[in-house]
């Protein structure tokens, strides 16, 4: 490697021009050949080695001010970066200063330069440098830097060093940045820090001195009719005032307390809103008032825009490619930016002063969207559409920071009609537009329709803490109603135009859904604001579909209504109900809140809805109906609706009272009207008819769409286990015929054994569940027990059979076990303490078969890995519960299982002529072993979760050593090379930190190749990419180190042999702590894993002492240069000894040496590595 | 070549069936098919439907379980395919002969001679190293359809 150092830095003794120059040379003629592609190895290695050498700065500074070629200047820039920020540690004050000053002197002089990139770069440098110093620098230091850049900025020096002002305050800002900073090595204080003090004490000095440069040049914009370089200097600042006013503010938070109550009028504060939209909420703060708000700032804005707008309109009336220039973006921009205005900036004046800032951007906003008719049509027609998107940005920004009614109301002031109609209007505009050119590419119309729908979510979304749905004005309702029936509309279109250009890869329901869940629930949204209106428009186009495809049955192809209902389907499940996510949706509040005047149940329009669809749902038990009319795709949307529908509807919780309106008899006739909704389809009503008509259709779809994975995939994943997830369902469910015949049908209809294998474990497990619907225990094992013992029976028989051997290779009865398996796996999972005893039994039952197949097929991976599975599932689901008489025996089992498994693949080399048989058998092995480290993994939890009478170790019978013992026999299994891959790793690794940790002193029992192994796999985690795995590794160590530790002070012998290592090899922690001190000295790894690296080292040191002051001592003999040499020591000394840091392994020292570690890194690391 | 094979191999399985009907939905990946009477180990499926309301239908990847070429199929999914009988044994490696040919020692001691050594490089080198050096070495043998070969070998360690 050559070398770029130019020796003794800073003094600039002895540097010699020649070598300057062919150093230059070398860079430029690598940079080239990167261009040209010759060999870019070799040349990135060279200029890494520049960067990488110790004080290049005068080669790098020669460069800058020598190269003629852009790269090998850029290259310079980007070495001296690294090179200072690495090297920051013991420059002297007066280098970092020098440093800084060149690169901004060299920006300044340069800044006509045509090479922008270059500028940027240096700039970005010097903003770096300056970051990394920002602590230490004094401020007269800083003062001095920001006083050239003010000048500047000012202008007087032109209009090019002008604009590189700018921008180094904008590399600057985005450097002190949380989001945008470089980490630079180090801890996240030091950035917090400094974000602090840029926004306590510059940002706003900034931000005027953008505005200033702005103005300075706004008056020969608006004044020249040619592009002038003026414009880049506008530009630029107008983009510096929206990086700051993107800036996280935080200060303001503070005030924001004492703030809440002062905005209760119309402005909301509510947290989540920011969450929810893509929207950035600009809080700077009160002391921002005077510049942003009280100096007609925002009118200059609003002025500046509105006079380019009119002049080039008046230019180029026909043209619309200004609104896309750069000065026009960005202004934009920001008047959008200035939109999400809020918090304690405005003064406690019940949001008088806000309102009046909204309506003077809106006003302007306005003339870029309304008429919106005239600019929908414009956009058609070719002008530009960036303008009008903003303009929807706009409505967005000030409908996440307003209430809906507010919002509404803003626009009055200089209107006949509320915002709510505008915006409706609007998205009406760009709904039609989307209807006629109905197409896959992503065109304005899209986008406008997305940002629309975001406005109208964060307008109706529940306020958190009101509880309540936003209530619109009457207006508003009306708007909305008026939106939803075009959006159902252009869907239906949509839809029935889907059926022509069916292009074979049709999208399936769950891709579907997902893919526009968060649209369909935006529209649910839009649909309950007006939900009076809106149910009944939904009834009536359902039934107009109904009777299309009665009266069209066998004449007219019925492919477009179907396309249609399917669209319905699913529009009317999200108004209807809410996704669960796990808990049950109540009955949405807009529904129960309306439609108070009815009180009888089949009136109520919901019920109404809901009971024409199930209805229709009915139909498709007619074998002839089912045939032409209800397609798999339809009946897909149909069980997802059932399964959206019941999870709410369907025998709901009552709840005691309410607390809904302060109007007593309003109150009194809602809770009339809710009630005759939520009973209609309870328990004492309709609730069970409609459950067991939904039975019947999912037993219809299992037995008569043969071979429709997705659709029974439906019906078993979501419908089924819907209906037993609640105890009141479960009650209903068990006393009804149909689900009899279903649990029937299950064990002995043949359609059953040919539905997927992933829809048999989980149709076994929701019959399982539905058991705990059942009155007393008995019953319910009962009814698990005569569930599966028809399958248990099987296998014991067929595993008894003589001829098993060649009987079991038939692939018929391959299927006939796998599909087995399945269900006794699905069962198992579905353990609950009240069913616990049959499935105990029933996997006991099958222990000896499940051993004999292992056996007879153990070349067929994929029985195997059931086998296995369903082990893992069984044990997890039963292992807490078992007295320990059984433990013991399940302990056996399982050992039995994993020897068996072992002595069938050791040694065991799989050849085929195909690489993608090969790897697909090196993932089944994969797969087998994670399921068996889970085994092991749960066997572990007995220790921790025990519900059983006795204790398992009455029995003899002692977990860690099971444990150990099971690990024994799997890891020679585990290569590294099967460690590769991440979820095997990954439970390895935890598990082996797990028993590590809880059961250190077993270790030392295993025999030397299996510790050599254990401890093999551990070095090789420690070098791991996966942070988490280092992680765990660390922890690992932490807990063996410590283990010893505390052992021998003890006056035991700890990890005894294995520690002290044979006669050739060292022992384990001296190996452990030369390849941790490697990694955390000389190799690359994040920052986070220090803490733990540090909790493992201190136990490793105090181990081996000995060695620690060695390896201390020849790292400080192999530095060469006295002053790094004297650094070195003083850091290696303080490591051990500042912060009264003592010998005990406790909390407080751990944390005192976390703190060592980490100044020790930052000291050292930077010299070390270069090395 | 495959017509000579078919007759000889359905002498030697007389009275089990080769293939077996299975529902195409039910067949999964790492499952055995026959594609154009080959049989295969199933790599990939995927399912999709013809035209927007019609039915399912399956599409199989396979790879020849003998000579690793790669097949493809399209099934309605409530129809029946072909699932070939694949049978595993394991024998002990007796003898290579100079020709070619092994000789395994099946279940009840007879010696099983007519299996040519297979052509793969790195399986061949591992099974003549390890005979050589006197490892007691188990093959796997698979058949299907009526041909068979060497599948595996596992190391049974000096005993």
């Amino acid at each position: 490697m050559q070398g770029f150092s130019d020796g003794a830095a800073g003094a600039g003794v002895g540097v010699d021009l020649a070598q300057l120059q062919s150093t230059m040379h070398t860079i430029e003629v690598a940079c080239t050949s990167i261009q040209m592609h010759i060999n870019p190895t070799a040349a990135e290695a060279t200029i890494l080695s520049l960067s990488q050498s110790p004080q290049p700065y005068k080669a790098c500074q020669f460069i800058l001010e020598n190269s003629q070629v852009a790269n090998a200047r850029f290259q310079a820039a980007a070495a001296i970066r690294d090179a200072a920020i690495r090297e920051w540690g013991f420059l002297s004050a007066e280098d970092r200063r020098n440093l800084i000053s060149f690169c901004l002197c060299f920006v300044m002089q340069h800044a006509s330069s045509p090479e922008g990139y270059v500028q940027a770069k240096v700039s970005s440098v010097a903003a770096q440098l300056m970051k990394r110093g920002w602590l230490d620098f004094k401020p007269e230091e800083k003062e001095a830097f920001l006083y050239q850049v003010n000048q500047a900025i000012l202008g007087g020096h032109g209009v090019d060093v002008q604009f590189i002002g700018v921008n180094f305050l904008e590399s600057l800002v985005s450097e002190f940045s949380p989001s945008t900073s470089s980490a630079m090595g180090l801890p996240r204080e030091f950035h917090e820090q400094c974000r602090r003090s840029l926004e306590l004490n510059y940002l706003k000095t900034f931000y005027c001195w953008a505005r200033d440069a702005a103005l300075s040049v706004t008056n020969k914009i608006v004044e020249s009719d040619a592009a002038i370089p003026e414009v880049k200097v506008c530009n630029a600042a107008l983009r510096l005032m929206l990086q700051i006013l993107n800036w996280e503010f935080q200060n303001d938070t503070n005030s924001m307390k004492a703030g809440i109550n002062v905005f209760s009028a119309g402005i909301r504060n509510d947290t989540a809103s920011t969450k929810r939209s893509e929207c950035v909420i600009v809080q700077p703060g009160p002391a921002w008032r005077d510049v942003l708000i009280l100096s007609g700032h925002v009118g200059w804005l609003l002025g500046l825009y509105a006079a380019l707008r009119q002049k080039f309109s008046q230019k180029f009336p026909r043209e619309g490619y200004w609104l896309d220039c750069p000065i026009a973006v960005s202004a934009r921009k920001l008047i959008v930016q200035f939109c999400s205005l809020t918090g304690t900036i405005f003064p406690s004046d019940n949001g008088k002063m806000q309102e009046n800032h909204l309506l003077q951007l809106l006003s302007e906003i306005l003339q870029w969207i309304d008429p919106p008719d005239a600019v929908a049509k414009a956009i058609e027609e070719g002008k530009s559409e960036s303008e009008m998107l903003d303009g929807c940005r706009g409505l967005l920004s000030i409908a996440t920071v307003m209430t809906p009614f507010v919002f509404d109301q803003l626009l009055k002031a200089i209107r006949p009609f509320g915002t709510l109609t505008l915006l409706s209007n609007l998205m009406c505009e760009v709904v039609k537009v989307l209807m006629t050119n109905n197409t896959d590419e992503e065109t304005w119309s899209w986008e406008a329709r997305d940002i629309l729908l975001d406005t109208w979510t964060i307008l109706l979304l529940p306020m958190d803490g009101s509880g309540g749905d936003a209530v619109l004005p009457p207006e508003g309702k009306h708007a909305a109603a008026n939106l939803f029936g075009m959006i159902v509309e252009s869907e239906l279109k949509v839809a029935s135009a889907s059926v022509a250009n069916d292009d074979g890869d049709s999208d399936y329901l769950q891709a579907s859904i997902s893919a526009m869940d968060e649209r369909l629930s935006s529209y649910a949204l839009i649909a309950r604001a007006a939900i009076d209106v809106t149910i009944p428009l939904l009834t009536r186009l359902f039934s107009e579909r109904f009777a299309r495809l009665h009266q069209g049955r066998g004449i007219i192809d019925p492919t477009e209504t179907l396309e249609e209902l399917y669209s319905l389907l699913l529009i009317t499940g999200h108004v209807l109900a809410d996704e669960g996510d796990g808990e049950t949706p109540l009955v949405p509040t807009a529904i129960q809140m309306h439609f108070v005047d009815i009180v009888e149940g089949e009136k109520h329009p919901v019920v109404v809805l809901s009971g024409a669809i199930i209805r229709f749902a009915e139909q498709s038990m007619d074998p002839g109906v089912r045939a032409t009319v209800f397609s798999p795709r339809l009946m897909e949307a149909v069980i997802w609706f059932l399964a959206r529908w019941s999870h709410t509807y369907l025998m709901p919780l009552e709840e005691a009272n309410s607390h809904l309106s302060h109007d007593y008899e309003r109150q009194l006739q809602s809770i009339n009207s809710r009630k005759a909704l939520l009973s209609f389809f309870g328990e004492h009503n309709q609730g069970k008819t409609v459950l067991s008509i939904i039975v019947h259709i999912s037993m219809m779809t299992l037995m008569s769409y043969p071979g429709e994975k997705d659709l029974q995939g439906l019906t078993c994943h979501h419908l089924l286990p819907t209906l037993v997830r609640r105890k009141s369902v479960c009650h209903q469910l068990v006393s009804l015929d149909s689900w009899r015949d279903l649990a029937n049908a299950f064990t002995n209809e043949k359609a059953f054994f040919l539905l997927s294998s992933a829809n048999q474990r989980s149709l076994a497990q929701t019959l399982v569940l539905s058991a705990s619907g059942l009155r007393n225990l008995e019953a319910s094992n009962q009814f698990v027990r005569s569930l599966m013992v028809h399958m248990t029976t099987y296998l014991v028989e067929l595993s008894n059979k003589n001829d098993l051997k060649n009987v079991a290779q038939q692939p018929d009865i391959i299927m006939s076990v796998s599909c087995l398996l399945e269900r006794l796996r699905g069962a198992a999972s579905a353990a609950e303490p009240r069913t616990q005893r049959a499935i105990y039994e029933m996997g006991i039952s099958v222990m000896n078969p499940v051993l004999l197949l292992l056996e007879v097929y153990k070349h067929e991976s994929a029985v195997v890995y059931l086998l296995l599975k369903f082990i893992v599932d069984w044990v997890d689901g039963q292992i807490s519960y078992l007295e320990g008489q059984e433990t013991a025996s399940v302990i056996d089992f399982c050992m039995r299982l994993l020897q068996l498994y072992s002595s069938h693949n050791i040694g065991k080399i799989s050849v085929s002529l195909s690489s993608t048989l090969l790897s697909e058998a090196k993932t089944e092995k994969y797969k087998d072993l994670r399921a068996l480290l889970q085994l092991l993994s749960s066997l572990c939890s007995k220790d921790l979760v025990d519900f059983s009478s006795d204790s398992v170790e009455v029995t003899g019978t002692n977990i860690s050593q099971v444990v150990f013992f099971g690990l024994h026999i799997i890891t020679p299994l585990i290569s590294l090379e099967l460690l590769k891959y991440p979820k095997l790793c990954h439970d390895y690794f935890s598990l082996l930190s797990h028993i590590l940790e809880v059961y250190p002193e077993t270790l030392a029992q295993l025999n030397s190749d299996a510790f050599a192994h254990i401890l093999g796999t551990l070095d090789f985690g420690l070098h791991h990419q996966d942070g988490d795995i280092v992680n765990m590794c660390l922890g690992a160590l932490k807990a063996l180190a410590s283990y010893h530790y505390r052992e021998v002070c003890a006056g035991k012998t700890g990890l005894g042999s294995h520690a002290a290592g044979g006669n050739i090899a060292e022992g384990i922690f001296s190996r452990f702590l030369r390849s941790l001190l490697q990694l955390l000295l000389f190799e690359d790894y994040s920052p986070d894993l220090v803490g733990s690296a540090a909790d493992a080292l201190l136990p490793l040191i105090l181990c081996e002492q000995g060695l620690y002051q060695r390896l201390g001592n020849e790292l400080i003999e192999r530095q060469t240069n006295p002053t790094l040499k004297s650094r070195l020591a003083n850091a290696l000394h303080s490591l051990t000894s500042a912060n009264h840091l003592s010998s005990t392994l406790d909390r407080v020292n751990y944390q005192r040496f976390r703190k060592n570690l980490n100044s020790f890194l930052i000291e050292v690391r930077g010299f070390l590595r270069t090395m | 070549m495959s017509d000579e094979e078919h007759h000889f191999e359905s002498k030697a399985d007389a009275g089990a069936s080769k293939t077996y009907p299975q529902q195409a939905g039910t067949i999964r990946k790492n499952g055995y098919i026959v594609i154009k009477n080959r049989p295969c180990k199933v790599v990939e499926v995927s399912t999709s439907k013809t035209g927007k309301h019609g039915h399912a239908k399956c599409h199989f990847v396979g790879i020849d379980i003998f000579n690793a070429k790669k097949l493809e199929d399209i099934v309605p999914s409530s129809h029946n395919c072909d699932v070939p009988h694949v049978n595993r044994t394991d024998y002990q490696l007796i003898d290579i002969s100079e020709d070619g040919f092994v000789s395994l020692l099946t279940e009840n001691g007879n010696t099983k001679d007519d299996l040519r050594l297979p052509t793969d490089e790195s399986l061949l080198s591992q099974i003549k190293e390890g005979f050589e050096s006197g490892k007691d070495l188990v093959v796997s043998v698979m058949s299907a359809m009526g041909e068979e070969q060497i599948c595996a070998l596992k190391d049974i360690g000096p005993k």
